[in-house]
């Protein structure tokens, strides 16, 4: 029996918070962005062709906020080995 | 192929299998959201095409491969792929054969693959003859030019319509979403396929989520408490994939694999593995047994649908004609302003077919060296350090800012709410019985449809 008695709501089958989810996505959206527009700068210093390293670097922008995401969010399952 | 290429395809093939192996674990990951800007990202910064390949067809390998690892240990689907596989999975571990279908999974996604390869890769060398003639285009209406693959997209999309539960309202779909499609496209003044592939792909995720914010709505998704997980014990597995899986399992899969792998290229994956599984499942009169072989084919079908899907347009067609090559291997088929041609198209002109075929059954065979003994010994130990410290707001975040910085890069803010229309449709439908594969094909027969409907002459 879990002890968490809040309400939260299922998406894809899973429990979610949907401030914490505003949270994640902003934190994850705001630093794919970030990346994404610091890419032509650094392509220009490189000499690489700035498309790619853009995505590219959105792509980190979205993990790192992936990663800090983990620590903003709490787990919302619990795990029983049977 | 230079030795220094060899090491190159060695080692995108292994760094690939071990990205996707976490991928593939983690819960509802979806493949065109994972594989598809991934692959773009390679592209787009200048990787060879045919390492870009080799990536691919590992990420297959290992991705389809893992995600049925949280199917099989607690019923929830690693990938949207795996869905199918959950009902059989449930079955198998009320009676206690969680660690059976483990390993006959694993193994059988071993034969699905290499099955697929070998019959695709015979195919399409048969087949490349006849690409010029299905990339000529016929007039059918003045001033209407149809390429001669069009018709096989157009087969291919009518079979998923009628086979949706909703038949009628995925008819009526296929004209209204592609005009709205077209639509989008001539506000930004040029042809975008990524952001609206993503749109469509979150469309099932982003209707349920915006019926939360209604008040009413939001009472069918209210949930108390934490989610319960019951993971699975299992027993020691035997690194020989030979020895796991059954005469009739290990004919089963080969034979589905071979056919699924040719009907992928235009057929929807999902579609096909439900199907042919729910087949199989019903061939049986015990329940557990018929839930068994199902599950253990699905894993083989999974890989070789995502073979065929992707290689026979690819190698023959060198258009995107199914979900599969106008989903997660779409980046293939865009033009690339480096290359001044798409990356389909460089493979085909500066590779003979042997490397492609050397280089794809090799990136499969790394792919499996590295991935089998990682999953047959650690996969319940990913599995519970995932269920127990990746909470799913993390993940759901990082996929929708993948799309938003997708559709920014596409066309910029109206490009985010172009998605978000796109999303919000395709969601709506789906919530009313349209298989999400109409919605992809339509996309990609959305030009030559809109041109069709407006010259004729009614």
């Amino acid at each position: 029996m879990s002890e968490d008695n809040e309400t939260y709501y299922e998406l894809y089958g899973e429990y979610i918070s949907l401030k914490e989810l505003g949270i994640t996505v902003t934190i994850s959206t705001i630093l794919a962005l970030i990346f994404y527009s610091i890419a032509p700068y650094i392509a220009s210093s490189v000499g690489l062709p700035p498309a790619g390293l853009m995505i590219t670097f959105g792509a980190i922008g979205a993990s790192v906020g992936f990663a800090v995401g983990i620590f903003v969010a709490k787990v919302k399952r619990v795990v029983k080995e049977v | 192929m230079d030795p220094f290429s060899v090491l190159l395809i060695l080692i995108l093939s292994a760094l690939s299998t071990l990205l996707y192996i976490f991928i593939g674990i983690l819960p509802g990951t979806d493949e065109t959201a994972t594989m598809a800007p991934i692959l773009l990202t390679l592209l787009l910064a200048g990787v060879d095409p045919l390492l870009a390949l080799v990536w691919f067809i590992a990420s297959i390998a290992a991705f389809k491969m893992a995600d049925s690892i949280p199917v099989a240990l607690a019923g929830i689907p690693g990938g949207v792929m795996a869905v199918p596989q959950v009902p059989d999975a449930l079955t198998a571990k009320e009676s206690g054969l969680a660690d059976t279908i483990l390993r006959k999974g694993i193994a059988s996604s071993v034969v699905g693959q290499f099955v697929a390869l070998v019959t695709t890769l015979t195919i399409s060398y048969y087949l490349m003859p006849l690409g010029d003639w299905l990339r000529a285009t016929d007039e059918i209406l003045p001033n209407v030019k149809v390429a001669r693959w069009f018709w096989i997209l157009l087969a291919g999309l009518l079979i998923l319509a009628v086979t949706s539960k909703n038949k009628w309202l995925a008819l009526l779909s296929i004209p209204s979403f592609a005009l709205g499609i077209q639509g989008l496209r001539a506000v930004y003044g040029r042809p975008v396929y990524i952001s609206f592939f993503l749109g469509i792909t979150i469309g099932p995720m982003m209707f349920e989520l915006l019926s939360m914010l209604h008040k009413e709505l939001k009472k069918n998704y209210e949930r108390r408490g934490l989610k319960e997980v019951r993971l699975a014990k299992i027993s020691k597995i035997p690194l020989n994939p030979l020895k796991i899986l059954s005469k009739e399992e290990a004919a089963q899969s080969t034979i589905w694999s071979a056919v699924t792998s040719v009907l992928a290229t235009v057929m929807s994956p999902v579609g096909l593995t439900i199907l042919i599984g729910d087949l199989i499942r019903e061939s049986k009169k015990d329940k557990i047994r018929g839930s068994v072989l199902a599950y253990t084919v699905r894993d083989s079908i999974k890989n070789a649908t995502y073979i065929g899907g992707t290689l026979i347009p690819l190698l023959v067609i060198g258009q995107p004609t199914g979900p599969m090559a106008a989903g997660p291997a779409m980046p293939f088929f865009q033009n690339l302003e480096s290359l001044g041609m798409s990356a389909r198209d460089y493979i085909v002109k500066n590779y003979d077919y042997v490397t492609i075929a050397l280089s794809v059954l090799v990136a499969s065979a790394i792919a499996f060296l590295v991935a089998y003994p990682i999953l047959v010994k650690y996969s319940r130990k990913i599995t519970l350090a995932v269920f127990r410290r990746v909470p799913a707001e993390a993940l759901y975040g990082l996929f929708i800012a993948i799309v938003i910085m997708l559709s920014y890069y596409d066309a910029r803010l109206a490009g985010v709410f172009g998605t978000l229309v796109i999303s919000l449709v395709s969601g709506a439908l789906w919530k009313l019985g349209v298989s999400l594969g109409v919605l992809f094909m339509t996309l990609v027969a959305a030009p030559t449809l809109v041109a069709i409907l407006t010259g004729l002459p009614i």
